[in-house]
């Protein structure tokens, strides 16, 4: 084969889009009108300091120069990232890698059940429908997947907040741990976690919705498909047949959409935790946003950027497993 | 198979019944009303026959495979009986089973072969799992049976262990065919049912599996059930041919009387309106009308409608089964008369069309050599390179050489029509000649001028590259998505004559395309001119198409397959048309076919050439007569062997009692095609330099425009000094 190997061709690509993302936010974050310099001096104003005193303050503890070139600013960024240093957080005044490392296990604790449950219901529920196709659970499910997928998940989660928490007073309107109860593994901070934790998931379930559709036209297709009618006329078993036939076929295609909705639900994080004062990567983004807090900001872009782009590679490097026609144009076909 | 006198005697010897069908009928509910698409059919196979059942698409053959084996789709109901009959054992009644025991009568004793073996295996399994999963889940040793399969697939000429290790996606459409076969066969059946199991595939790849079949069935003691709608394909397979009209069985007999002395009506149409190679082209005549709807299948007998013999008693009384002996059986009131009325040979009439056709052609030849074409094609190459990626900076790409240097000239109210199988680069051709396709290498001149250096350019004062896109237009094969579904027929049809003939006014447009719509058969016009695409039939479609393509005025038009998306009746009726218009438009045809008797039909009509493309070059062109019964390519032989004939035995040549001509009945690979010459891998007569050198085109005949690539028409080439390369143990013989 004459051609590079296209699994470097792909990883290449991977760090060229890393690459230009990265530039692009860290452009757009410097262009964005005014500066950590003015947010910082702005909020001590308001607690009664006096402005040059503030400036004063604000400057002794600024770690970057807000007035930099931006060129500079960036090959500077640049260094320093390959480097594994992804700067100090001017507001929160300490090293963005730390602020990151404990923001995220909350994030990825919400997103993989959020993730998981609604992929769960979406097949569950789309091979249902489409092995009743036509009838009432069909056409019941599919008003329900309709619905849900057509409600903006703050809006649910804003439902959710109001009757759930503020009304029934089931869940805690707020937080991502009980407070008084130590940290660590016992069952009454894992049940305090979990508590917290589930009106953000359920609001994202609306992602099942998109899902079960998706499975049910698979499971359609597949269904009716000549490679099922001949397996069941020689005499398979039903076991073989809907495992290995339906599922595993109608299943293929949910993996891409599985990989891509990680993309969205970390994008989805910023509002969601902000509803839920929840303190995740999502809810440090917008503070420091806020607070034109440059290297926070950045560093919260890179690692969702990181992800995402990381989650597509996976899903391209492992579909040829998966689906064997996706093997690449290494197969030797004839 | 040939069916001589002797093997007529021993198949009527083994006339024991193995399956039996009494008074079938399948039915839908539909909302439309009860749709029966079986209708009372009785009919025996006999124990080591090979049965063909014939007949149009919707004719209820699908459906009549599906009940032999109760596998009738949701929600078809099934009733009447079917009765299968093992050796030295109880009679089973198949409808009668329960699960369990229909799950060891399917594929253990009966099994079948589909026509979408393309969607036949789960993709994403190997091909070796689907025979463990069936040996497992009919409690077979696997190990045992794996041996068996691969003697199967040895005996169908793949190799086992490379076929066995891949995915069916890996396979092309014959190996995958050869493999479902292959499976249908593991659990030793005794009754193999295929429906249409060569429909999807080139007619080189149709006629070796026919031929694989004939040594599968006598190998392994098969009875088999072929269900197609192609007669002659299945012409010297079959023992026994029943015609299968509105979901009937119309007539059954041995293949040798269904051939020279059918009975009913319908199937001497039938015969008579399917293109082959021997028949006089003028005795090719269409069935008037078309199918019945299931669900208003007429009155009495079914074919009433579109038969010249019918009478009051046919409105009224459903024929039964006529004996016109002990062996055939005809559903007609008056078969009798049938051979009077729709006479096989017009010997009457075609007196004068055999000297006819061998008039035209000469003449146009003569005066065409000293004229200047109208498109000329010189060294054409259009090389695909396979996709480049972004970082592929370093690599060379892979090429797929579509086209790999030809050079072809077109006259003046000429007709080319390019032959070979699917993924030869004949399509790839066809649009480099209208330009539609940009070729990579030699030039392409209409009139006398590169079409791509006035496209370039802008246009050199005479001719502007608006002039050349107009005179060259295309008609597609499938008229359903080349007409946009939003507009009428009227909006689509008086595009071309605003753009082109902005002197008509409204109603001078709308004159001239009633005219024309009536002219093609499409009447009442006014009510046509209103309708949108879906509102047409198949047929009707492609004429709009044809016509819309004609109002161009064009010299020349690419005809891609114009006619294999029509029903079989339909398309002799389509060819005529196309060359109806061709007088009348003055225009040149560059006709597209995989079938060489439809190529035939228009060549010979239209006094044109047949070039016959294998794996990207022009391997032989010339007149009808002298492709069809001089061929000197060896290729050209091949597809000449692989077109079936209606006649049997006694009008085949020598080539066709013998065995395959090809060696290898797979096509290479086009993106690494073979060194010197092309065909060498397959070709029966290929020797040494034939790996090394590539035949350049030699006058291959005395008549004037007949060229061959092949070193054979050389006398003194050093072809026959050279050794041959042909293995005879390898050779695929049928």
């Amino acid at each position: 084969m004459a051609t590079i190997d296209w699994r470097i061709r792909r990883l290449a690509q991977t760090v060229f889009t890393v690459w230009a993302v990265t530039t692009l936010s860290f452009v757009l974050v410097r262009l964005m009108p005014g500066n950590p310099m003015g947010a910082m001096v702005r909020q001590l104003e308001q607690q009664g300091v006096d402005p040059v005193r503030a400036r004063q303050l604000v400057e002794l503890r600024l770690t970057i120069d807000p007035n930099e070139p931006i060129p500079i600013a960036y090959v500077d960024y640049i260094v320093n990232v390959l480097s594994g240093n992804l700067g100090q957080s001017v507001y929160y005044a300490e090293p963005v890698t730390q602020i990151l490392a404990q923001a995220m296990p909350w994030t990825l604790f919400v997103l993989s059940w959020s993730l998981f449950i609604s992929f769960f219901i979406g097949i569950v529920a789309g091979a249902l429908m489409a092995y009743w196709e036509g009838g009432k659970f069909d056409v019941g499910l599919t008003s329900w997947a309709i619905l849900m997928g057509s409600i903006p998940y703050y809006v649910l989660a804003f439902l959710l907040l109001i009757f759930l928490a503020y009304r029934l007073n089931w869940f805690p309107t707020s937080g991502r741990a009980p407070t008084g109860v130590p940290a660590g593994f016992n069952w009454p901070f894992i049940k305090g976690i979990v508590h917290h934790a589930t009106l953000p998931v359920l609001s994202m379930l609306v992602a099942s919705g998109v899902a079960s559709l998706g499975m049910r036209g698979n499971s359609i297709r597949v269904l009716g498909s000549d490679y099922l009618r001949v397996a069941r006329l020689r005499g398979l078993s039903d076991t073989t047949i809907s495992t290995q036939y339906i599922a595993r076929n109608a299943v293929l295609p949910m993996y891409t959409s599985f990989l891509i909705s990680i993309g969205e639900m970390f994008g989805g994080s910023v509002v969601l935790e902000q509803v839920f004062q929840y303190r995740g990567l999502g809810y440090y983004l917008l503070a420091a946003t806020y607070q034109r807090d440059y290297p926070l900001m950045m560093g919260g872009f890179v690692l969702i950027t990181v992800a995402v782009v990381l989650a597509l590679l996976i899903a391209d490097l492992t579909y040829g497993l998966v689906d064997p026609r996706a093997g690449g144009q290494n197969s030797d076909s004839y | 198979m040939t069916i001589s006198q002797t093997d007529y005697e021993s198949s009527s010897a083994k006339g024991e019944t193995i399956m039996e069908i009494r008074n079938a009928s399948v039915s839908f509910d539909m909302e439309r009303g009860d749709s029966r698409v079986l209708d009372s059919v009785d009919l025996d196979v006999h124990r080591n026959e090979v049965l063909g059942v014939v007949g149009e698409s919707g004719s209820g053959k699908s459906m009549l495979a599906s009940a032999l084996l109760d596998a009738i789709v949701d929600p078809g109901v099934l009733t009447g009986d079917v009765t299968y009959y093992p050796k030295n054992e109880t009679p089973v009644d198949v409808l009668d089973l329960d699960k369990q025991e229909l799950k060891e009568f399917r594929w253990e004793q009966v099994s079948m072969v589909f026509q979408g073996a393309m969607s036949s295996f789960n993709p994403v399994r190997k091909i070796s799992t689907h025979f463990i999963e069936t040996l497992n889940a009919h409690d077979y040793n696997v190990e045992e049976g794996m041996e068996r399969a691969q003697q199967l697939l040895r005996d169908l000429y793949l190799d086992p262990e490379r076929v066995l290790d891949a995915y069916p996606h890996e396979l092309s459409g014959g190996m995958k065919q050869r493999a479902l076969i292959a499976l249908s066969l593991i659990l030793e059946p005794e009754v193999l049912v295929m429906d249409e199991p060569t429909a999807a595939l080139d007619l080189l790849m149709q006629r070796s599996i026919i031929s694989l079949l004939q040594q599968i069935q006598e190998r392994y003691d098969l009875t088999i059930v072929f269900i197609t709608h192609d007669l002659p394909l299945i012409a010297d397979l079959t023992d026994r041919i029943a015609v299968m009209y509105a979901f009937e069985v119309a007539e059954l007999g041995p293949t040798e009387e269904m051939l020279e002395r059918p009975a009913h009506p319908y199937t001497r149409l039938l015969l008579k309106s399917t293109p082959n190679l021997e028949s006089p082209i003028d005795e090719m005549q269409p069935v008037e009308g078309s199918a019945p709807d299931p669900v208003n299948v007429p009155t009495g007998c079914s074919f009433h409608p579109r038969c010249p013999l019918a009478d009051d008693t046919c409105k009224m009384n459903d024929p039964e089964a006529y004996n016109v002996d002990a062996t055939h059986h005809v559903h007609c009131h008056h078969w009798e008369e049938s051979a009077d009325a729709i006479p096989m040979t017009e010997s009457s009439t075609s007196v004068e069309s055999p000297t006819d056709r061998i008039d035209r052609p000469t003449t146009r030849a003569t005066r065409r050599s000293g004229d200047q074409p109208l498109v000329s094609l010189d060294d054409v190459e259009v090389h695909f390179e396979k996709e480049k990626g972004f970082f592929d900076f370093f690599s060379d790409p892979e090429t797929v050489k579509a086209v790999d240097g030809i050079s072809l000239d077109i006259y003046e109210q000429d007709a080319v029509v390019l032959v070979g199988e699917s993924g030869c680069g004949k399509t790839t051709l066809g649009k480099a000649a209208v330009g539609l396709q940009r070729p990579t290498g030699g030039s392409i001149n209409y009139r006398g001028e590169d079409i791509w250096d006035v496209h370039d350019s802008g246009g050199s004062g005479t001719l502007d590259w608006g002039e050349i896109r107009r005179s060259l237009q295309i008609v597609h094969q499938d008229p359903g998505s080349s007409l946009n579904p939003h507009r009428r027929v009227k909006t689509s049809l008086e595009e071309p004559l605003k753009r082109w003939h902005d002197d008509l006014d409204g109603n001078d447009r709308k004159q001239r395309i009633l005219g024309l719509l009536d002219h093609v058969g499409m009447s009442p016009p006014e009510d046509y001119f209103e309708r949108y695409p879906h509102q047409l039939s198949g047929g009707e479609q492609q004429r709009v198409a044809i016509i819309r393509a004609m109002l161009m005025n064009p010299d020349l038009i690419l005809a891609d397959e114009p006619v294999s998306a029509l029903d079989v009746s339909l398309r002799v009726e389509m060819m005529d048309l196309m060359i109806q218009l061709q007088e009348m438009f003055d225009t040149s045809y560059l006709f597209i076919s995989h079938d060489l008797s439809n190529a035939r039909y228009i060549a010979e009509k239209t006094g044109g050439r047949i070039g016959v493309v294998y794996l990207g070059e022009l391997v032989e062109i010339g007149p009808p007569e002298q492709i069809l019964h001089n061929p000197q390519h060896p290729y050209t032989q091949a597809l000449r062997w692989a077109t079936p004939e209606l006649e049997l035995a006694a009008g085949m040549g020598d080539d066709q009692t013998g065995g395959s001509p090809i060696r290898n009945i797979d096509i290479p690979d086009p993106t690494n095609p073979p060194s010197g010459c092309h065909y060498h891998t397959r070709c029966p007569e290929a020797r040494e330099v034939c790996k090394t050198d590539s035949p350049a085109s030699y006058q291959a005949s005395d008549a004037e425009s007949h060229r061959a690539a092949c070193f054979r028409t050389l006398e003194d080439h050093e072809y026959w000094n050279s050794d041959s390369i042909v293995d005879e143990e390898e050779s695929f013989d049928g």
